[in-house]
């Protein structure tokens, strides 16, 4: 934008904008987490993706006034937009997500922040080319405005009449400087640019927060004000984000959805300092698909104490002074972390950067038909899977942010790679999308899980892998293994040792592991629980990773080389009394 | 990915209270916010002396915001949001007042913010603030720690000012209750209806009205026993509207509204004729000729004029600016030295609070430091006398005059309050005009430039930039010596280097008129005034407007497909079937 966004007419000092609090909400798009139960209101036949969306499209589509208003301006620019000596699009897009949050903060018992935003923005991408070669490059990958909040055909179409426009103009430069780019490189791409899909119709209902404000504050100051009970607890705090979002999409090959999700959570906080200054901290969190599904206050009470208790038990546990390396278990809960961040994140079927010639990005990019981890695992991401052990899981969907229906994936089996969650970018050797195309509000579609669920073909209980545990390190003649009950990344947060003369279990601080990678998984694992857990997680999209308890035969564990921060100058103020 | 993000003024983070405002209105919980900052605050001094190196000056500034604001476009509302908000800053200087850790390019150090609890739980309060006074400590003590080395090595600074200066502290409640909020929906009624005004242009592309109500009490305690509570006010509103001409030239209007209350705003029947103007100015923008290079003689208005001297001569006043090593330092030099003509003076007078009748958006009883308000005369029959100080002291001014000014979270700079412009030199406004066109004549100039209204601008001066300054014109017009009737042009940039062009100044018409806006720079946004009367200019230099190469949309917007008001790029496919609006 020119200077014009500098000031209000206002004279302005230097390089000062205005648009600072747009950018904000706008940035609020980072999407909560939660799963709707969408029902499909209506299935249409598919229709060729080449065949131009002119037709008539079904009864809940036009029945809905802005999916209507949305294909009505679609339909005119695909019909009409054309500049001279540029190709026409081939293909459009256009999402409107509708985004309703509410999120509040206690601290030290005392609310201070309240507050509940509804906003809508739109996305509309544009392509000139066609599915071999197209624009969805640098600039020309999405176009992206706020959207008008009531539901008004004439503001909706002006708007997407001006972004339509933009993103045409936008597309046109992007194709050239791709091909400018791509120039540099001999090798063709050997897979399109954009995949086919089958047109889709279906609209499923809208969703809605469900909730009553007070109770909530009243758990959020409760729970926090807890920090009475320990003087050396630095920092409580606690918040809860409840959000509902509603995307409509339509295109040109005349798919037309609506899907919702909700996902309410609550984040507990807490840092305290051992007495050489070390900093820990614990920030459990709670999520699920109403407000039910989150703990009670009188739970989330029990749960911040015991919470509290921990870190005054990490605060007296003695550091971790001498390496190890060898068996450690971890729970299902650390597990979960492994699954997401370790498995999760490196089956995605993301493209490289022109001129790189890797499948994907992510560390399996080379493992396609390899294997990845032990032979009795495997793993599969079901969407359509919409609770298991009573929980709802909040990554269920049936339908992605690109307008392709998703189903139950097997990705890895018997420790084989077999499959790449996509979108419609093809990779090498994967040609189709298989509706893992997904996005928050506002962002641009990008390969995602959905649930993640890691499936052994044989496991034991709990209380068995410890029992393994042990005597493995029996067998290696250690006095003790390890447990590891919670993490932090890929770091433990909760870690014991468990005693091999009497099984007993000790708390320490100040542990890293060392190497704990992609590898570790393929050569290390040797067994799991039969204890699923299900972990929801409200990342930009809401997911759900299902796992066990898994135990490695050989893992290394040593002193952290973080240096200990200072305490606090002085001490805290005195708690006066009401 | 290509993101636009439309313009919206002083937006905050907003939301939709839900939390009762009874907290944040009634007197005994103001108190009670206060008592709890000075006990903290006193419990921090004293254990903080202990360590070293210690800080030598703290305070705790609080401010309560109840802000609402309400946006829409094209008839819908695109955004409604109130919110509460209760935010603490922590200032501290450690060292002393000769050299501290806020020196030079560490003034960012001295400050600590966190958001507090919105009710009177004061042991949270208090509880929040040592922590942010401890993160703050520990910031400004490592500053501090390396501000000695930096000076140690670094060649002899041109002023050597100690850091802080000494002023006396002051105690003054004002316990004014907070004013209940608006109403949300009112207002989204209000900018739903103004907005859709545009939808009859076609040739208006994008437009917003805005509506913007905060009522704000700010709390200051320091460690010298200044004890201050504040109330503050504003309500904004903005009409804005943009197209694009043929050749790709963005053009934009821009009509904004401001005062005390609400209620001072202009009725719904006047703003929806500012639509309609906004609307015409734009369609005549998009017809008129692109303006060429020129330097001349050129008249500006007295809006126009006030914008103009608050970038070319108020940034320049700023006092923090004379002694920063990286800034122009236009005017350092010239204390008692005649840097406009001798028939203008400038003063900066906070303690005004309207002007022939118009609200002053500058006006403050105490500064963010705690320093009285003080008009400051800057510029005397044109001998530059005085700076805007805060309490950062340069050479030759020792003492703060009271414009040491901030947005929470931010460290005070010396800033503007109310510039106001005055004229020993004067005639008739109508007569300006004829003397305008006396002095195209004299020097053999085909027209003039009259400059109506502008949009704002910025100014660069820094020292490694030109000093140059743009003020940005919206409607200017060509005054012909030849008795045609006035031209509008578009693109038209004023440019120059601000000594050169304040004097070129010769004259000025007899009434002040005032702009009243808000002010980006260094210490965040501050609401501001500038009066000044219109103005003769011996010569203007002007350039052409940097253009979008973006060319109009393609096709018409929904709805007006017969009439075209844009030609649509390919004439043979207009006829082209479509679905109906």
């Amino acid at each position: 934008m020119s200077a014009f966004v500098r000031a209000s007419a206002v004279t302005a000092g230097p390089s000062r904008r205005f648009a600072i609090t747009v950018a904000l909400l706008l940035a609020l798009f980072l999407a909560g987490t939660g799963p709707a139960a969408v029902a499909q209101a209506q299935q249409a036949q598919p229709k060729s993706s080449a065949a131009a969306a002119t037709g008539a499209s079904s009864a809940a589509v036009q029945s809905d006034p802005l999916l209507k208003a949305m294909r009505e301006e679609l339909d005119r620019s695909k019909s009409q937009l054309k500049m001279d000596n540029v190709p026409a699009p081939y293909y459009v897009e256009y999402r409107l997500s509708d985004v309703d949050e509410y999120s509040a903060e206690a601290v030290f018992g005392a609310l201070r922040q309240d507050q509940r935003i509804h906003v809508r923005n739109l996305r509309v991408v544009v392509r000139v080319g066609d599915y071999k070669q197209d624009s969805y490059y640098g600039p020309g990958t999405g176009f992206v405005n706020i959207a008008p909040r009531d539901d008004d055909s004439v503001a909706l179409r002006r708007e997407l009449w001006l972004a339509t426009d933009r993103a045409y103009k936008i597309a046109s430069e992007a194709l050239a400087s791709k091909k400018a780019v791509l120039s540099q490189y001999t090798a063709d791409q050997p897979f399109n640019d954009f995949a086919r899909a089958p047109a889709l119709e279906s609209v499923g209902p809208f969703v809605k927060l469900d909730f009553t404000p007070a109770p909530w504050k009243e758990t959020l100051e409760k729970v926090t004000d807890l920090y009475r009970t320990d003087a050396k607890i630095q920092s409580l705090s606690a918040y809860v984000r409840f959000r509902a979002v509603n995307d409509y999409f339509v295109n040109t090959e005349g798919t037309s959805t609506r899907q919702g999700y909700i996902v309410y959570s609550l984040n507990l906080s807490a840092e305290t300092q051992a007495d050489d200054g070390m900093e820990l901290g614990r920030s459990p969190f709670y999520v699920g698909a109403s407000a039910s599904e989150l703990p009670s206050q009188e739970k989330l009470l029990a749960e911040t104490a015991k919470m509290l208790q921990s870190l005054k038990d990490l605060r007296e546990a003695p550091m971790v002074e001498e390496d190890y390396r060898g068996p450690i278990l971890f729970s299902n809960d650390a597990a979960s972390d492994i699954l997401d961040g370790m498995i999760g994140g490196n089956i995605l079927g993301i493209r490289p950067k022109p001129g790189d010639s890797a499948r994907t990005t992510g560390e399996f990019s080379s493992n396609y038909k390899g294997r990845v981890l032990p032979t009795f695992l495997s793993v599969v991401d079901d969407p359509t899977m919409k609770s298991f052990d009573g929980k709802s899981l909040i990554g269920s969907y049936q339908i992605d942010q690109e307008g392709v229906r998703v189903a139950s994936l097997p990705v890895i089996k018997d420790g084989i790679l077999i499959e790449y969650l996509l979108g419609r970018m093809p990779i090498r050797d994967f040609a189709d999308s298989n509706g893992h195309g997904r996005a928050a509000p506002g962002q641009s579609p990008s390969p995602n899980i959905g649930n993640l669920i890691l499936q052994p073909k044989e496991s034991s209980s709990p209380d068995e892998l410890k029992k393994k545990l042990i005597e493995m390190c029996k067998q290696e003649g250690k006095p003790y293994g390890y447990y590891a009950e919670t993490l932090v990344g890929n770091n433990p947060r909760l870690l014991y040792r468990v005693y091999v003369s009497d099984s007993h279990e000790e708390l320490v601080r100040g542990a890293v592991f060392n190497e704990l990678d992609t590898r570790t998984l393929r050569n290390n694992l040797v067994a799991a629980g039969n204890d699923p857990l299900v972990s929801n997680r409200e990342g930009a999209v809401p997911t759900t990773v299902i796992s066990p308890s898994i135990l490695f035969d050989e893992l290394e564990v040593k002193r952290t080389d973080k240096k200990n921060a200072k305490l606090p100058e002085y001490p805290p103020p005195t708690i006066a009394a009401h | 990915m290509q993101k636009r993000f439309p313009w919206f003024p002083v937006f905050a983070v907003l939301a939709l209270a839900t939390f009762p405002l009874s907290a944040l209105t009634s007197s005994p919980t103001a108190n009670i916010v206060l008592t709890t900052m000075q006990q903290e605050l006193q419990r921090a001094t004293k254990a903080l002396a202990k360590t070293d190196p210690a800080p030598y000056y703290m305070s705790y500034a609080v401010t309560d915001t109840d802000e609402t604001a309400v946006a829409a476009s094209n008839g819908s509302v695109i955004y409604s949001a109130s919110v509460d908000r209760r935010q603490a800053d922590v200032m501290m200087r450690v060292g002393s007042v000769a050299l501290d850790n806020t020196h030079s390019q560490s003034r960012a150090s001295g400050i600590t913010s966190g958001l507090l609890p919105l009710n009177d739980d004061t042991n949270a309060i208090a509880r929040v603030l040592w922590q942010l006074t401890d993160r703050e400590y520990e910031q400004a003590s490592a500053a501090y720690l390396k501000v000695k080395t930096n000076n140690a090595v670094r060649s002899e600074e041109e002023d050597k000012s100690p850091d802080f200066s000494s002023e006396a502290p002051q105690d003054h409640l004002n316990l004014v209750p907070l004013r209940p909020p608006s109403d949300q929906q009112i207002w989204e009624g209000r900018t739903r209806k103004l907005s859709a005004g545009f939808l009859k242009y076609p040739e208006v592309y994008t437009s917003y009205v805005s509506f913007n109500i905060s009522a704000d009490r700010s709390y200051l305690a320091t460690s010298e026993g200044t004890a201050l509570i504040r109330p503050g006010a504003i309500a904004r509103l903005v009409i804005q509207a943009e197209t694009r001409a043929d050749d790709g030239m963005e053009l934009m209007r821009v009509e904004s509204f401001q005062a005390a209350t609400a209620s001072q705003l202009p009725s719904d029947a006047e703003l929806a004729a500012k639509v309609d103007k906004i609307a015409a100015d734009l369609k005549a923008l998009r017809a008129a000729p692109a303006a060429d290079p020129y330097a001349g003689p050129a008249m500006l208005s007295g809006r126009a004029a006030a914008v103009f001297f608050h970038e070319v001569l108020g940034h320049r006043l700023e006092g923090h600016r004379q002694r920063d090593e990286n800034e122009g330092q236009t005017f350092t030099k010239k204390v008692n030295q005649l840097v406009l003509p001798a028939f203008l003076s400038v003063a900066d007078d906070p303690t005004m609070k309207e002007l022939n009748g118009v609200q002053l958006a500058g006006h403050y009883d105490f500064d963010d430091e705690g320093v009285p308000a003080a008009r400051v005369v800057a510029v005397e029959n044109g001998v530059l006398k005085n700076f805007l100080m805060s309490r950062m002291p340069i050479k030759n001014f020792s003492t703060s005059n009271g414009h040491g000014r901030r947005q929470p979270g931010l460290m005070p700079t010396g800033r503007q309050g109310n510039l106001i412009v005055t004229s020993s030199n004067t005639v008739k406004d109508s007569e300006l005009r004829e003397r305008f066109i006396a002095e195209i004549k004299k020097q053999g100039k085909p027209y003039g430039l009259y400059f109506d209204d502008i949009q704002g601008g910025f100014t660069l001066t820094g020292r490694a930039s030109p000093q140059a300054f743009q003020v940005i014109p919206v409607m200017v017009y060509r005054v012909y010596a030849d008795g045609r009737p006035d031209e509008l042009v578009r693109g038209v940039d004023i440019v120059g280097t601000p000594l050169l062009s304040l004097n070129n100044i010769v004259l000025t018409g007899d009434t002040l008129q005032v702009f009243n806006g808000i002010c980006g720079a260094e210490s965040g946004q501050v609401p501001v005034a500038a009066a000044a009367p219109s103005m003769l200019f011996t010569e203007i230099e002007v350039q052409k407007r940097r253009r979008g190469s973006e060319r109009p949309p393609i096709l018409p917007p929904p709805g007006f497909e017969s009439t075209a008001a844009t030609p649509p790029a390919n004439a043979a496919k207009t006829a082209a079937p479509g679905a109906k609006p």
